[in-house]
């Protein structure tokens, strides 16, 4: 019967290709999830700042800048608290430490964008590439310094040992346990990725944070704190950048390296734009990506047969790398289906001017 | 409100850690402990290392020769390529008795020119740059600057002669041979093999030290095993993710076992990629093999699973090149390191010394002995060492 199928010509290459993905993406799942958590982490935290109307492209910057210090504070505790995990998934009290670190770093980072972008109303994108350009620098000099005495790794977070019978639901039974079958940061971010989908479009803050992102003048004359709100949502949103950076070097891998985050905080970008700004869809956005690379790297290792092997093989791999912002690009476009940014996105707010505008039209 | 609803998400995310600890049970396996070795690998136990011979120095200030290094794209401290050549050029500084160099570190791989010139401006007397992307900077300044000695770590220069490369009196390339390396860390992998399927994963397959190894590897382990299977993957021309980027190397490995369960012995020749190949492979249980410096040694994360390395001695031959101009015999060209110098071999096995067994030690010897001689191409028989082109990536 699938024979018949795949017999059809064209459409049975497409047949194929589904086939082929059936029976592969069970396997590279975990892969897949793995590499697409940080970029989902930090598209989190674009969201946050660019739905209240703060333009964020630092969040590479603070990735790098938290999973320096998750790293460090980590194995600098473990010599201090040695210890076996006091919790699942290998959670030691010095990988907690740096986990906590982490985030508070990142918050620090995000609290320097939110003065320079909100009350100093500093370029947006100049006070990201700031961000950007001094965690390369400062994580590289402090990396060098300790390194010459390096501390021991504290090791990594485990993945949660997920329930059996999830596995064997049929069909997406491998979906859930990949899902779930990982570590702390990973978990969270798929709780976090539901929270606040629905806190943006079901609860007074989410309302608020909307209107802040969009028309800042009318949601002051309604009473909304502006800057206070955009303070708040920036140095949230550093929680996230400080679980993406987390993620890399203490539950992912447990080392740190210069300059490793390598562009995951810029995809992150990319993947909120193609989520349309929403948490869920940024999520989706950063499965596709890391599932487009997942895809190439199954072709390579185990081609499926016939002509649709030969086919996939002979595609260059650089084009199912490029494939992700090439999509970007046509949605960002407008080919397929249009995605806005937030109206007052990168705009800075002054209540002074609203109150001049205010007089001049009255 | 306002602020009860911020609290809230502040709440969910910080405690969530703790909620999913009070609905699970305590998982067994402390993370990072060498007590709990997975699969094949093994605590590391009492292997220490040995101690190196230090060098014959000459008193502080004995000479006035000034050293700078400039680095590949990466850090001093990657525990790799940049960190042995610099610490080659330290110990040749104390060989002749110089200052202690300095290093610029290349943050982007257009400023090569520009930080071998700020040496030049200071008019430095030898200036070591490391990796092969810097051979066309370094050979262009090597020109220009008659009075400085260049000392270049893995630049073949092209030229009529392969030993006078480009004929220039005052560059030198340091050229290992990889294959060699390679071949030796492929005869190790077979013979400790059950399934007889193994792997090498190389960063990229435009970079010729890389295809070399890996070609070499295959072939060491074809000699010993003729129906040994060896999967040879490349992870991506885009150099940073090929060489600096461990979270990319461990997706990749982590998919690559996944698919090819079989597999039980995994190369890594991609930099401080390959530091998270090494990691896949320490999560997995199977057996790897590091690359170009003891990895055992510096990279403990993963020395409970390395079995062995494929070392150029980089720190010997930086410190030779420096000690010849110190002699006022600067040498000049490609000097070749091999099996005939000492200038690549295997690392120790460590805790792994007894799945050596007398077998593959003289099967090792043996190689070393002929390839030492020139009766054996690591090369051969594939013949597919790299040849000017990049290799398509199998």
């Amino acid at each position: 019967m699938i024979e018949l199928l795949y017999d059809i010509p064209i459409l049975g290459f497409l047949f194929q290709f589904v086939g082929y993905l059936i029976e592969v993406l069970p396997i590279i799942a975990p892969t897949i999830i793995g590499a697409a958590t940080p970029i989902a982490l930090g598209a989190m935290c674009g969201f946050m700042n660019e739905r209240s109307g703060v333009v964020n492209i630092g969040i590479e910057g603070m990735m790098l800048t938290a999973a320096f210090v998750a790293w460090w504070v980590a194995s600098l505790t473990a010599q201090v608290l040695p210890g076996d995990p006091i919790g699942p998934m290998g959670m030691s009290p010095a990988l907690l430490v740096g986990l906590v670190a982490a985030i508070a770093a990142a918050m620090l980072v995000s609290l320097v964008h939110a003065w320079l972008s909100i009350t100093v109303r500093a370029d947006q994108i100049i006070s990201g590439v700031i961000i950007n350009i001094f965690a390369v620098g400062i994580t590289g000099y402090l990396n060098l310094l300790i390194s010459r005495s390096a501390p021991p790794s504290a090791g990594q977070f485990r993945a949660w040992d997920a329930p059996a019978f999830l596995a064997d639901i049929p069909v997406v039974g491998w979906l859930f346990d990949a899902l779930l079958s990982q570590g702390p940061i990973g978990l969270s971010l798929l709780v976090a990725v539901i929270v606040m989908q629905v806190l943006l479009f079901r609860s007074r803050w989410g309302l608020r944070t909307r209107a802040v992102g969009e028309h800042p003048e009318a949601a002051e004359t309604v009473g909304i704190d502006v800057i206070a709100l955009r303070y708040r949502n920036v140095i949230l949103g550093g929680v996230f950048a400080g679980l993406a950076g987390a993620y890399l070097t203490i539950e992912f891998g447990n080392s740190f390296q210069g300059e490793m985050t390598n562009g995951r905080g810029f995809i992150a970008l990319a993947a909120l734009i193609f989520g349309r700004w929403t948490p869920l869809g940024s999520f989706g956005a950063a499965l596709l990506f890391t599932a487009s690379e997942g895809i190439q790297r199954a072709v390579r290792f185990g081609p499926p047969e016939g002509a649709l092997g030969d086919f996939l093989s002979s595609v260059p791999s650089q084009f199912y790398s490029a494939l992700p912002y090439l999509i970007t690009i046509i949605i960002l476009a407008g080919v397929v289906g249009r995605s806005i940014a937030p109206a007052a996105d990168g705009r800075p707010y002054s209540r002074e001017k609203r109150e001049k505008r205010a007089k001049a039209s009255a | 409100m306002r602020k009860h609803s911020s609290v809230a998400i502040l709440a969910i995310l910080a405690t969530l850690a703790l909620v999913i600890s009070a609905c699970t049970s305590p998982s067994p396996g402390a993370s990072g402990s060498a007590a709990t070795a997975n699969g094949l690998c093994r605590p590391i136990g009492d292997a220490t290392a040995e101690e190196t011979e230090a060098p014959e120095t000459a008193p502080p200030g004995s000479s006035d020769l000034k050293i700078g290094l400039v680095t590949d794209v990466g850090t001093l401290d990657d525990r790799n390529f940049n960190q042995y050549s610099w610490e080659g050029a330290l110990r040749g500084a104390a060989i002749v008795g110089a200052a202690e160099p300095q290093s610029i570190v290349t943050t982007e791989s257009s400023e090569y020119e520009n930080n071998i010139q700020s040496f030049v401006d200071e008019d430095y007397d030898i200036i070591v740059t490391v990796g092969f992307a810097l051979g066309e900077a370094t050979l262009a300044a090597a020109e220009e600057n008659p009075d400085i000695h260049f000392i270049g770590v893995d630049q073949f220069q092209a030229g009529d002669d392969p030993v006078a490369g480009a004929g220039l009196d005052n560059y030198e390339s340091l050229i290992f041979n990889e294959a060699q390396a390679g071949y030796l860390a492929g005869i190790v992998a077979a013979s400790i093999s059950e399934s007889g399927e193994i792997a090498a994963i190389g960063g990229s397959g435009t970079i010729p030290p890389v295809v070399n190894y890996m070609r070499g590897y295959e072939n060491g382990a074809k000699s010993v095993n003729p129906d040994a299977t060896v999967h040879l993957k490349y992870i991506s021309d885009d150099l940073a993710v090929a060489f600096n980027d461990p979270t990319a190397g461990k997706t990749f490995a982590d998919q690559f076992i996944q698919q090819n369960a079989d597999v039980d012995v995994l190369f890594q020749v991609a930099g401080k990629t390959g530091n998270g190949v090494l990691q896949s492979v320490t999560d997995a249980g199977i057996y790897g093999i590091g690359v170009d410096v003891d990895q055992w040694l510096s990279n403990p994360d993963s020395a409970e699973c390395t079995v062995t390395s494929a070392e150029k001695k980089l720190t010997l031959a930086v410190s030779e090149g420096i000690a010849a101009v110190g002699d006022d015999s600067p040498r000049a060209g490609n000097v070749f390191y091999g099996a005939d110098n000492d200038g690549i071999g295997l690392a120790p096995f460590y805790q792994f010394a007894d799945l050596i067994d007398a077998e593959t030690q003289s099967a090792i010897d043996e190689a070393l002995a002929s390839m030492a001689s020139g009766d054996l191409d690591p090369c051969q028989p594939s013949g597919l060492c790299y040849a000017g082109e990049a290799d398509p990536g199998t």
